[in-house]
């Protein structure tokens, strides 16, 4: 047979690159597994939550007999199933959603929500990276018990209640919480549903529709109706648990399931070197049509169904490993399900075909049935290893299975190395069937350099979550093989850099990198909190350190550890050769200790800090100011763009040249006296001079060695703090002028340029301003004059830089601006490139996670080598579970009996933290009025949008973090006006403008002419 | 059809921590710098405890994980593509659970037949026989093969060197610690494959008083006097050439192969000086000696993966190479032969 090139890529296969679920006995993915290789009973009895078991329960005795007779209207036969853990949990404040919003959405959109964004980061992709792409969200669904619960009380029903109703927003709210522009829709083709949304996510990927798909199937039991359904249609097992093939097989128990699975075209994961869990080949659906009654299986239809979608992938019965049948444990289902499989199968050569269904393990999930089996062979072909079944142990004779060469699996079955085939069933009530055939993952084996350090950064959207997060991180990494590490560092900073409270941690081995994520963790509640929104608004300064700074093999770590800055290096040190005489990098790299010399030491300190400097802004971070001390003025020049590169090359080699030549004759003295004081001391001193202002009382001065010692003594008698530094000229003294003419005459063709950055000139002690250039005469007087550091910091610092980066080997500059900051009352935040001798191997690692941690964004690349450049997974985004909010599943009409006392004007019951479950939020004492504007306005914030007060910051964005939409602003405004009738009716374009924070809307009311004294307020306390 | 085959398809290893020269030795339990370089001739060896402060850095089940992650790093697998482990060790962390499946599971491979073999540095060989017999058996596809000693237990750490006599020293200066892996395969992996032609074990001991003891102590016994650790010198230095050679010549009829066929030849590695005299007087002198012991220390079951660690790094092109291991204790020779078409 022979398919033309589009029939090929039809058949594309389809990657499943990430996934999350959570199922009865199982948080997540990894639990899953356990409990499946384990053969574990997910199953428990109907939690109290969900309703009063006992009453919708009619005993029957077990005895032998037609199921007709055991049938008792309205009840059902069992007090068991499958549920899951904390359905009631959420995070509403990670997505910017108002608690009272999260409230009034059906739990199943809640849990979607953070699957989605769980599964999205185990694929290792940031959630943020596809915001506004056409990825695809196909949601299997059945169960609309919450609506049920929730929309039967017509006077109730408000706005939110529309778009909370997660049957047929589900797949919405994800597309709208994450930005997804793809097709968007539910699915509901009763319990085949969610694999029914993985063939339609199939069909969007290969048609080119969409390049990312997440597939997803939800369930959760929230009212008896479908238990009672069950038992009166005579489904039910009366211990909640399937028994799928088994002779104890006595039908179905329910069960819930969430579940997420990212899909790609292979191609595309395979390019992007992305983690495949495993393949899948060819998926397909069908209709019973007319058949034996609308509810029945048929046999006829499943069995075409089966044969059509293996003829399309590819394969036979030969090839197919294990089946994960849909397996429901009702006689009538398992028997035709067996029939339709074995006339397939019954004919294969070899032995037989593993078959199993993990309905054994925790029930039907219905929705969410079809993509919790193909979860399981997915994982199943991921570990090689198909798990068992649960119940196989007493195999019903009837079914015929050896003779169908079929095995019920009863222990873990270990798969073949090399491609492996797997076939998933999922059959609908209503007659809609869907198949998938998958294989294993093709191999692809990405090895990172051995020993290759990396930083790790982790982020959160509070202190609290950023310590689960680091301590879910490290767990996790303690068990991965050492050469990855550098991979998966590379892996956070893609996917885990995003939110606002962040840690990042610089190591080059795995033992000691888990080991600093736990120590974070344990700091995690001191990290600052950074505003993701404003990345692009950081205005850093680099300042570049002078002389003094050097010392043998002054970062040699950043030549090995980061390829960047050796090419920057390799690169300024070629325009320095034909002035030096002599490689400056190898001089600095070889631990010479000539370096020292003023003709080496000049040179060297421009080329590390101008490979510093480009090394950064080739990481994203650029400077928007300069300033540069004595001779760190050269580097910071060419970075502003007043100097070409090979004219500060030549000038600084020069520079050093002329400087050594002249007699050792001077030295330098560091004085505790402020400028005034230090020129004072000079008068009648011809050959000394004011060297540097580097703080208030921090001073040089320099020259003549008698001169200096005279000065000393003086000083020593008044007590004055001296300190001599080690240099090997008086320099910017009186000494320097005989060099100065030459200097000038080497600059002569230097261009007069304006600067393209704001230059803040140690040699005039403020910006550079108006036609001023960095011209020969600039260069030339700069030799003589003071380095009036103090000055410039100071002025740079006043015009409202946000990060200074310190620009050299040595922290120098850093404690003068700390000193500066300080006094002034700056909040610039500051870091130094490299601090030194004893800096560790990985110092670049470390300072761009530092960098991110203070808010600016890094692009991480640079770090790595193109093989560390490896997608690896890391345990998704652990969620804040504290919020809760169900709805208890009563019929109407009856009184509630087993939900918890709900006041009234509270609608569900929706608390902060789980201690205080069963009181209103948030709680609204009558008598605590307000006592100013600020705290009224949180208030009422607080009660629009229901959320705990202490989470409401100034910095709180109305609409990112606190979930306001219009429709939330127009409420805010009427309580503003019911509490402050003074204000009278508030324009709404005026409110809208002018409102991103809680800060804002409170300078906003404060500019209508109030006060922030007490202000009257009407009684809001009163719920409405 | 051609006869079936077993390929090595990749080795990895672990010594611990930063190499002990004779020097540190000598300052830290007191051992005689010249006299170790002289009549032990190791220079220089790892180990898993602190020797300074006595501190237990890394249990044999840590190193013998990180080899084996190298290993299937080097071949591009991974865990969940091996489908039997066996390990050799003569110190495993704790007599149960054997410390072969501490290493599965720190690599995540279950679901898989495991043996741990108890020996001295035979036990490698005897590790990569099982391997070979159950690919050859169709039993499994891809083997990891582990082998490492760790004997921070025989090191004391708090004494006072002048009360040790020369025969307790010389512990110190001989072992090491460290752990070796293997992939081995049914099929090559990779580029060329190295053919595993043969590996033969046999036991010599009938009659023979053992040539090392380490002894071992529970609860009942802890403080009996016995020595934990013993070795029979004299009888060994006797023994070992001997034997090491009847290896040799076995492993060539048996595979038809002449002594100038041997590109490179693996000798038993007691100490530096011991393993340099084998070596010299083992047969096909033109064979490029592979020793490592003299830097690395005799940590018995690691050795024979360390040296074909160094193999591979050496050998190019089409070629023959042979290795050789006695075990003294109860007395086992054994060998493997190599070879790249």
């Amino acid at each position: 047979m022979t398919e033309t090139t589009a029939v090929t890529s039809v058949r594309e296969p389809i990657a499943v690159v990430g996934l999350d679920c959570r199922f009865p006995g199982a948080r997540d993915a990894q639990e899953y597994w356990s409990l499946l290789m384990d053969g574990r009973d997910g199953t428990g009895r109907v939690p109290e939550q969900r309703w009063d078991a006992d009453r919708y329960h009619a005993a029957v005795p077990s005895s032998p007999g037609s199921t007709s007779e055991k049938r008792v209207p309205g009840r059902t036969n069992t007090v068991r199933g499958g549920f899951i853990q904390d359905p009631d949990a959420f995070d509403p404040g990670f997505f910017g959603i108002a608690p009272r919003e999260a409230q009034a959405m059906d739990p199943q959109q809640r849990l979607l929500l953070q699957s989605s964004w769980r599964a999205l980061e185990d694929a290792a992709v940031a959630p943020q990276d596809l915001a506004g792409t056409d990825t695809g969200v196909f949601v299997g669904v059945m169960a609309n018990e919450w609506a049920y619960l929730q929309l039967a009380d017509y006077d109730r029903i408000t706005a939110r209640y529309g778009s909370g109703n997660g049957y047929f927003m589900g797949a919405n709210r994800v597309s709208y919480h994450l930005d997804l522009k793809g097709p968007s829709l539910a699915v509901d083709t009763a319990c085949s549903s969610s694999l029914v949304a993985v063939h339609l996510a199939m069909s969007a990927l290969r048609s080119g529709e969409s390049d990312y798909a997440l597939a997803a199937g939800t369930n959760l039991i929230m009212t008896p109706v479908i238990n009672i359904f069950y038992a009166q249609a005579g489904l039910s097992a009366p211990d909640g648990r399937c028994k799928p093939f088994s002779a104890l097989a006595d039908g179905i128990g329910r069960a819930e399931g969430v579940a997420v699975l990212v899909l790609r075209r292979l191609s595309d994961a395979l390019a992007d070197r992305q983690p495949v869990y495993a393949v899948l080949k060819e998926t397909g659906t069908n209709q019973d049509g007319r058949s034996n009654g609308i509810t029945a299986p048929n046999r006829w239809a499943q069995q075409r169904l089966i044969e059509s979608v293996w003829q399309r992938a590819g394969v036979t019965a030969d090839d197919i490993r294990f089946v994960e049948a849909h397996g429901t444990g009702t006689l009538l289902g398992d028997f035709i399900e067996a029939q339709a499989l074995g006339e397939l199968t019954g004919g294969r050569s070899g032995g037989s075909v593993a078959l199993g269904s993990v309905k054994s393990n925790f029930g039907h999930a219905e929705g969410a049935a079809g993509i919790a089996g193909l979860i399981k062979a997915v994982l199943a072909l991921h570990h090689r290893t198909v798990p068992p079944s649960r119940f196989a142990h007493e195999e019903n004779p009837k079914l015929d299975l050896p003779g169908r060469r079929l095995t019920l699996l009863k222990s873990p079955l270990r798969l073949p190395s090399g491609t492996v085939h797997a076939a998933v069933s999922s059959f609908g009530m209503g007659g809609s069937n869907a198949h998938a055939v998958l294989a294993s993952a093709p191999r692809a084996v990405h090895r990172g350099r051995p020993g290759a350090p990396g930083v790790f950064t982790v982020s959160a959207r509070t202190p609290e979550r950023l310590r689960a997060n680091l301590l879910a991180q490290a767990d996790a990494l303690a068990r991965r093989p050492e050469n990855q590490l550098a991979q998966l560092c590379w892996t956070s900073n893609r996917v885990k850099s995003r939110l606002p409270h962040r840690a990042a941690v610089a190591a080059g081995d795995l033992p000691t990198l888990v080991a600093e994520l736990r120590a974070a963790a344990e700091r995690a509640e001191e990290a600052p909190r950074v505003d993701p929104g404003r990345r692009s608004v950081g205005s850093v300064a680099f300042a570049f350190t002078g002389q003094g700074a050097q010392h043998p093999r002054m970062t040699a770590s950043w030549y090995r550890s980061c390829p960047a800055y050796a090419r920057h290096l390799d690169d300024i040190d070629k325009e320095l050769a034909p002035h030096t005489g002599r490689s400056v990098r190898d001089l600095v790299l070889d631990g010479d200790p000539e370096l020292h010399r003023a003709r080496f030491a000049q040179p060297a300190l421009f080329a590390v800090g101008y490979a510093m400097a480009a090394t950064l802004a080739e990481t994203g971070i650029r400077p928007s100011y300069v300033i540069g001390h004595s001779i760190g003025e050269f580097a910071a020049a060419c970075v502003a763009g007043a100097l070409d590169v090979p004219d500060a090359a030549r000038l600084v080699a020069r520079r050093g040249a002329l400087m050594e030549a002249l007699p050792e004759d001077g030295g330098m003295l560091a004085v505790g006296l402020d400028a005034a004081e230090a020129e004072a001391l000079l008068v009648g001193r011809q050959r000394l001079g004011l060297a540097a202002v580097n703080g208030p009382h921090a001073t040089v001065i320099a020259g003549d060695l008698d001169e200096l010692a005279e000065v000393e003594r003086e000083l020593t008698e008044r007590k004055v703090a001296a300190r001599r530094l080690t240099v090997s000229h008086a320099f910017h003294s009186p000494l320097m002028q005989p060099v100065v003419e030459e200097f000038r005459a080497e600059c002569r063709d230097v261009p007069a340029r304006r600067p393209l950055l704001p230059v803040f000139s140690t040699v005039y002690g403020r910006e550079l301003t108006g036609e001023e250039t960095m011209d020969a005469d600039y260069w030339a007087r700069q030799i003589t004059a003071p380095v009036r550091f103090a000055q410039a910091a100071g002025a740079l610092l006043a015009g409202g830089v946000t990060h200074v980066v310190e620009i050299g080997p040595r922290s120098v500059l850093t404690p003068l601006l700390a000193r500066l900051t300080t006094d002034g009352g700056h909040p610039a935040s500051l870091h130094t490139a490299h601090p030194g001798e004893h800096a560790p191997g990985h110092r670049p690692q470390q300072l761009l996670g530092e960098l991110w941690c203070a808010g600016l964004a890094p692009q991480w690349d640079v770090l790595y080598d193109e093989a560390d450049r490896v997608p690896r997974r890391l345990p998704p985004y652990v969620f804040d579970d504290s919020f809760r909010a169900w709805r208890a599943g009563t019929a109407p009409g009856l009184p509630e009996l087993s939900a918890p006392h709900v006041p009234s004007g509270a609608d569900t019951t929706a608390v902060p933290s789980g201690a205080a479950r069963g009181a209103p939020c948030p709680p609204a004492p009558a008598e605590d009025l307000p006592d100013s504007l600020a705290e009224l306005t949180r208030r009422l914030v607080c009660r629009v949008g229901g959320h705990d007060p202490g989470h409401v910051h100034d910095h709180s964005r109305l609409h990112e973090d606190l979930g306001f939409d219009s429709i939330r602003v127009m409420e805010l405004k009427a309580r503003i006006e019911n509490a402050l009738p003074r204000l009278g009716e508030l324009p709404v374009e005026d409110l809208l403008a002018s409102l991103r924070t809680v800060g804002d809307l409170v300078r906003y009311l404060r500019s209508l002419h109030l006060t922030d004294a007490p202000v009257p307020a009407a009684p809001e306390g009163t719920p409405r | 059809m051609t006869a079936p085959t077993v390929y090595l398809a990749s080795v990895g290893t672990c010594l611990p921590g930063d190499p002990v020269d004779n020097t540190t030795l000598a300052k830290l339990v007191g051992v005689d710098e010249s006299w170790a370089d002289l009549f032990i001739g190791n220079t220089g060896r790892h180990f898993a405890v602190d020797l300074a402060t006595g501190q237990v850095r890394h249990t044999l089940a840590d190193i013998a994980a990180t080899a084996a992650d190298r290993a299937l790093a080097e071949a591009a697998l991974e865990p969940y593509d091996i489908d039997c482990v066996v390990m050799g060790t003569a110190t495993p962390d704790q007599l149960m659970p054997a410390t072969v499946n501490l290493v599965a599971d720190r690599l995540g491979i279950d679901n898989v037949p495991t043996y741990q073999l108890q020996s001295g540095c035979a036990g490698a060989v005897q590790a990569l026989d099982v391997a070979r017999t159950l690919l050859l058996a169709g039993r499994c596809r891809t083997v990891l093969v582990i082998g490492g000693d760790v004997c921070a237990k025989h090191l004391e750490t708090d004494f006072d060197p002048g009360s040790r006599t020369s025969a307790e020293l010389v512990n110190y200066v001989l072992f090491g610690d460290g752990a070796g892996a293997a992939v081995l395969s049914a099929e090559p992996v990779g580029g060329d494959g190295i053919e595993i032609r043969q590996v033969l074990n046999r036991l010599v001991g009938l009659g023979r008083e053992p040539g090392q003891v380490i002894d071992w102590f529970g609860l009942g016994d802890r403080h009996s006097d016995r020595t934990a650790v013993s070795e029979d010198y004299k009888a060994i230095e006797e023994t070992v050439p001997a034997l090491a050679q009847q290896m040799f010549w076995e492993l060539l009829e048996d595979l038809g192969w002449a002594a100038d066929d041997v590109d490179f030849l693996l000798p038993p590695q007691l100490s530096g000086r011991m393993s340099d005299r084998i070596s010299a007087e083992m047969p096909a002198p033109d064979a490029r000696r592979i020793n490592v012991v003299r830097h690395v220390g005799n940590n018995g079951n690691a050795l024979p993966f360390l040296q074909l660690a160094e193999l591979l790094r050496q050998w190019e092109g089409p070629g023959r190479a042979v290795a050789v291991a006695v075990e003294s204790s109860k007395w086992i020779k054994s060998g493997i032969a190599l070879e790249r078409s």
